[in-house]
């Protein structure tokens, strides 16, 4: 296989290019392009990734999600001016997709309804994205409509709740006493145990 | 069709029988077949539920989930240092391995440089302790089609490799030894002399090997053409690793986008183009010498210096995501961080490679002899914690 490998901002240049008016945000994250897309529009935007021949991003590695009900959006910082404006996260699909031939990194997100979220599945365009969107399904309450067969992945039939979500607790971690001596070698230093 | 009961022999001569072969009114009956969730072949707990018409698979679905831990959400309520611990065990025969990409990925956000030497040891222990988990693959697949010799040979390899990591980390599979910014200990004295021995060891045996099976009439019966995975198939799955590989994916994160020092080492990536049982296996096979030439090179080349560079006592990654990947034995190991600035992280999604891999089964089982699955089951070197996590 020949590699034509892009630099980053070729490879923004070029998807941003190539997807137009689809993306609603794009810019570099280490080196790899970050993507902000309309649910509505992802499997079309996986589509053009996957056959452009200038992009070929043919490799899923992996979709997943993400929930940022909690997430610490104060003290800005070098993160971005955007994410200051949505103080409180939603939830997120992500998709990462692997270019092999120009050698370049996508991950896209979508951002969904906290309340009710639902995305679009992308089986009809990576097969392989069936089992990752079963895992999302169970772990974060998410749908996936065309999915062929959204059954649960990893957990049984009879659980209960979405185990990934924030809201979701660890009761060993939540209810027990806290631990005694010094948590950190900070602390430890200024007179804990 | 051939029947053998005299009464019913006419209908193999008569036109209605014709018909309702082509009508397809005249069908075997289907029967599903249970395999697991204990097998030996599985590495774990797996289950398979083969739907099965005569000696042919039609439909095979994967059940897994017995070994799931959780770790997605528990590193979630861990400081980073304590999850080192806990992902080495994600697949158990690569241990030192899994734990360098949560390294690399804190290192990239808190901008940690790590020292030459560090570097170079990281890559000589990743690289021994890929060739230790390709060896057991060697002798498991070996085993699975019924041949027991190469485990012996196998473990006698491992055990000179095991023994050499065992002096430095004093693990013998969870390791525990990478830490951000560089390692936990340098490396006791000796050591560079042991490695080397047994790594030379290794090179030095593998055309035992390659004789023993590669090019074994029974072995090659059993595996080529075996099982086929195709190329477009593999990146839609995306299948990595050996067994990507051995689908003639040219795809390896240590010569694509270098991390470590691996740009500094001269190493082939082996690709076989059929996608077979044979494929898989021939380059797993070979991908020890080329983890053994990068040890070598390592070890001779190991500059002196810290091992371990500036990182504050309190680690706190600063508010970002980044996903890092590293090649582990068995392919693309992923981690996506998202911080938001605390001691832990706020999420991490770990993609794992025989996650990813084990979801190409159905497809490939699928039109395959029931006497083939354990051959292609052990081709496709899975270990279901690293598919559970």
């Amino acid at each position: 296989m020949v590699r034509d490998r892009l630099t980053a901002e070729d490879a923004l240049e070029r998807v941003t290019g190539a997807l137009g008016e689809r993306v609603v945000e794009a810019r570099l994250n280490h080196g790899q392009v970050d993507l902000v897309v309309e649910a509505d529009h992802l499997v079309e935007v996986v589509t053009i990734l996957r056959d452009d021949i200038a992009l070929r991003c043919r490799f899923f590695t992996f979709l997943s999600a993400i929930d940022r009900s909690t997430y610490n959006f104060d003290d800005g910082g070098g993160a971005g001016e955007d994410k200051k404006e949505k103080k409180v996260g939603t939830i997120e699909v992500l998709v990462h997709l692997y270019s092999p031939e120009k050698v370049f990194h996508v991950n896209i997100h979508v951002l969904l309804d906290f309340e009710k979220p639902v995305c679009p599945s992308i089986t009809g365009v990576f097969v392989g994205a069936e089992w990752h969107e079963r895992e999302a399904a169970e772990m974060f309450g998410i749908g996936f409509p065309g999915h062929p067969n959204l059954v649960k992945l990893y957990l049984s039939e009879d659980f209960e709740g979405h185990p990934l979500l924030k809201s979701f607790k660890l009761p060993a971690r939540s209810f027990v006493k806290d631990w005694p001596g010094a948590k950190d070698p900070d602390e430890a230093a200024a007179g804990g145990r | 069709m051939a029947i053998k009961d005299p009464e019913l022999q006419h209908l193999q001569d008569s036109s209605a029988f014709a018909d309702e072969v082509s009508e397809g009114r005249l069908v075997t009956e289907q029967m599903l077949l249970n395999v697991g969730p204990q097998h030996p072949a599985t590495h774990g707990v797996f289950r398979l539920l083969a739907t099965i018409d005569g000696e042919r698979i039609v439909r095979a679905e994967p059940v897994v989930g017995y070994m799931h831990r959780g770790y997605e959400k528990l590193v979630e309520q861990r400081d980073y240092r304590q999850i080192t611990n806990l992902i080495s065990r994600m697949d158990w025969l690569s241990g030192i391995n899994n734990e360098l990409p949560l390294a690399l990925a804190l290192e990239k956000l808190m901008e940690i440089e790590v020292p030459p030497r560090a570097q170079y040891l990281r890559v000589a222990l990743a690289e021994m302790n890929r060739i230790l988990n390709h060896l057991m693959f060697f002798q498991s697949f070996a085993a699975e089609l019924g041949a027991i010799t190469p485990t012996f040979y196998a473990f006698r390899e491992r055990e000179d490799i095991q023994y050499a990591m065992e002096s430095v980390t004093g693990g013998r599979m969870h390791f525990g030894f990478f830490r951000p910014g560089g390692l936990k200990e340098d490396v006791p004295k000796g050591f560079i002399a042991m490695a080397l021995a047994s790594i030379r060891k290794v090179i030095e045996r593998l055309p035992d090997y390659e004789d023993l099976l590669t090019g074994n009439e029974i072995f090659k019966q059993r595996t080529i053409n075996i099982g086929l995975l195709e190329k477009e198939v593999a990146y839609a799955y995306g299948v990595s690793g050996p067994i990507g590989r051995g689908s003639d994916i040219d795809m390896d994160v240590r010569r694509d986008e270098p991390y470590l020092v691996y740009d500094e080492f001269d190493f082939d990536v082996c690709t076989a183009p059929h996608g077979d049982c044979f494929d898989r296996f021939w380059v797993l096979l070979h991908e020890i010498i080329e983890s053994a030439k990068i040890v070598e090179q390592a070890l001779e080349a190991l500059p002196p210096g810290p091992i371990l560079g500036k990182v504050p006592r309190v680690v706190e990654a600063p508010k970002g995501e980044v996903y890092i990947r590293t090649e582990n034995p068995l392919g693309e190991l992923g981690f996506y961080l998202v911080s938001d600035g605390g001691k832990r992280p706020y999420r991490i999604k770990i993609r794992t490679p025989s996650f990813s891999n084990v979801s190409a089964l159905p497809h490939v089982l699928r039109d395959t002899l029931v006497a083939d699955m354990i051959a292609i089951l052990g081709s496709f070197f899975f270990v279901l914690g690293d598919v559970d996590r």
